[in-house]
């Protein structure tokens, strides 16, 4: 597993190589974007099954379930600042 | 987390969670043992009940009324949660309310046994076990004991009920055919089930309801003086008894009860162990028993909110708030005091 994981360090650094990167900054920041993305989508599977399952007995229970569903989309949001954090 | 790699829990709990903030709490109920049956009907019509209040009330009044729609609102309740569960979750969930099952095969048997009209049969099942519709009514149209035996031949309390057909044939009492189909009943509950973490809290959970019930059994026989062996009760799966040591404790009620003051469910029973050593009063360690097991449920379901445990924690609450309501308005027809009435409710 710690082999593997140095060899990819060294493929990603590009140790003896080329003086470039194999990931350009940016295409890292796009990743981490994208990962966070992920996370929020899996915090959202469950809080808008329960918030359905709330409105469903209640519907004046619509907006709060809805802000409660979108809010771990906050991750993505913060995630988005590394994009412009990161120098080109 | 999640049983079903779905999020079916998460939509299950918040569903059952809301369900349960609608149950009467201690202030309607104070509200309620004042009124008379008829007031309780409309004071039920006004609630969740509303649905069941209007289609029987043409047809029923009075008491009759307040149970009959308790009864159909409960299937309902049940036969909801069973609709919207899926995978692991309904696999738990079903295996808990076959107690309906068990329920509408003593009451069919007991009809029979009694010759009650098929139509007042009909209106005592409470139709939210798993058993459907058709299978039920196919029961309730059996003329003869050995009918129902032989049409439940291929379900769970088909064969316990076919070996205990033959008692009954030899005894002529309804005892051997009941207890067959409540054990069937508690043996299924625990068996074939993996557990994980959440679930292995909950299988302690169906233990202490086995145990309780084992306790309970032992002390009934105790008192009524019957000269019945304690140990053709007996449930399995429970972890305070066995069945040897249940026959020599049934004859020794002293000794059963300083068991359960020394067991882990000693602290939730002290108080009710204090009054039956007291007063002698088994009807109150009866509802002390219940109270420890509705609390016990509801804390296991704020331990693990997305498991079983919240969804069991909802069936038990509301069996409570129909035998609740139905002691109320019975106890309002015959003339009981309100402090005799409240003595008789499980409030928590």
């Amino acid at each position: 597993m710690f082999d593997i994981a140095l060899q990819l360090a060294n493929v990603l650094l590009q140790e003896g190589g080329s003086a470039a990167p194999a990931i350009p900054n940016k295409a890292a920041a796009a990743l981490a974007v994208g990962l966070a993305a992920f996370g929020a989508g899996y915090a959202e599977r469950g809080i808008g099954s329960a918030a359905v399952g709330a409105v469903a007995e209640d519907s004046d229970l619509f907006v709060q379930g809805l802000i409660l569903t979108v809010l771990p989309e906050t991750l993505v949001i913060l995630a988005l600042v590394v994009v412009f954090l990161v120098p080109a | 987390m999640s049983y079903t790699g779905s999020s079916n829990p998460e939509y299950v709990n918040a569903r059952v969670r809301s369900r349960r903030s609608q149950l009467y709490d201690e202030e309607e109920y104070r509200k309620l043992t004042r009124m008379g049956p008829a007031e309780i009907a409309r004071y039920m019509e006004e609630s969740e009940y509303e649905e069941e209040i209007n289609a029987l009330g043409s047809r029923y009044s009075g008491v009759d009324l307040v149970e009959y729609a308790l009864n159909r609102n409960l299937a309902k309740q049940f036969h909801d949660v069973l609709r919207w569960s899926d995978g692991r979750l309904y696999q738990f969930v079903v295996r808990y309310l076959q107690k309906f099952d068990a329920w509408n095969i003593k009451t069919v048997i007991r009809g029979i046994y009694a010759d009650v009209d098929k139509q007042s049969v009909d209106d005592d099942l409470i139709r939210a076990g798993e058993f459907d519709d058709r299978r039920l009514d196919q029961l309730v149209e059996a003329g003869t004991i050995e009918e129902v035996v032989n049409r439940l031949d291929g379900t769970m309390f088909g064969d316990p009920l076919a070996e205990a057909y033959e008692d009954y044939e030899e005894t002529g009492v309804l005892v051997p055919l009941e207890n067959a189909v409540d054990r069937a009943f508690y043996e299924n509950l625990l068996e074939g089930l993996t557990f994980d973490e959440a679930s292995a809290d909950y299988r302690d959970f169906l233990r202490a309801e086995i145990d309780f019930r084992n306790a309970r059994n032992a002390l009934r026989l105790a008192r009524s003086g019957a000269d019945i062996d304690p140990a053709e009760y007996y449930i399995e799966g429970g972890k305070l008894f066995s069945a040897s040591e249940l026959s020599t404790l049934a004859s020794n009620p002293d000794e059963l009860v300083n068991r359960l003051r020394e067991s882990s469910y000693g602290d939730d029973l002290s108080g009710a162990l204090d009054d039956l050593e007291e007063a002698n009063s088994l009807i109150g360690f009866e509802r002390a028993l219940e109270a420890a097991l509705l609390e016990y449920s509801r804390n296991l379901g704020n331990v693990h909110p997305l498991s079983v445990a919240p969804v069991v924690s909802y069936i038990l609450a509301k069996e409570r708030e129909v035998e609740n309501i139905r002691a109320i308005a019975r106890g309002r027809e015959a003339g009981l005091s309100e402090d005799e009435i409240e003595d008789e409710l499980v409030i928590l």
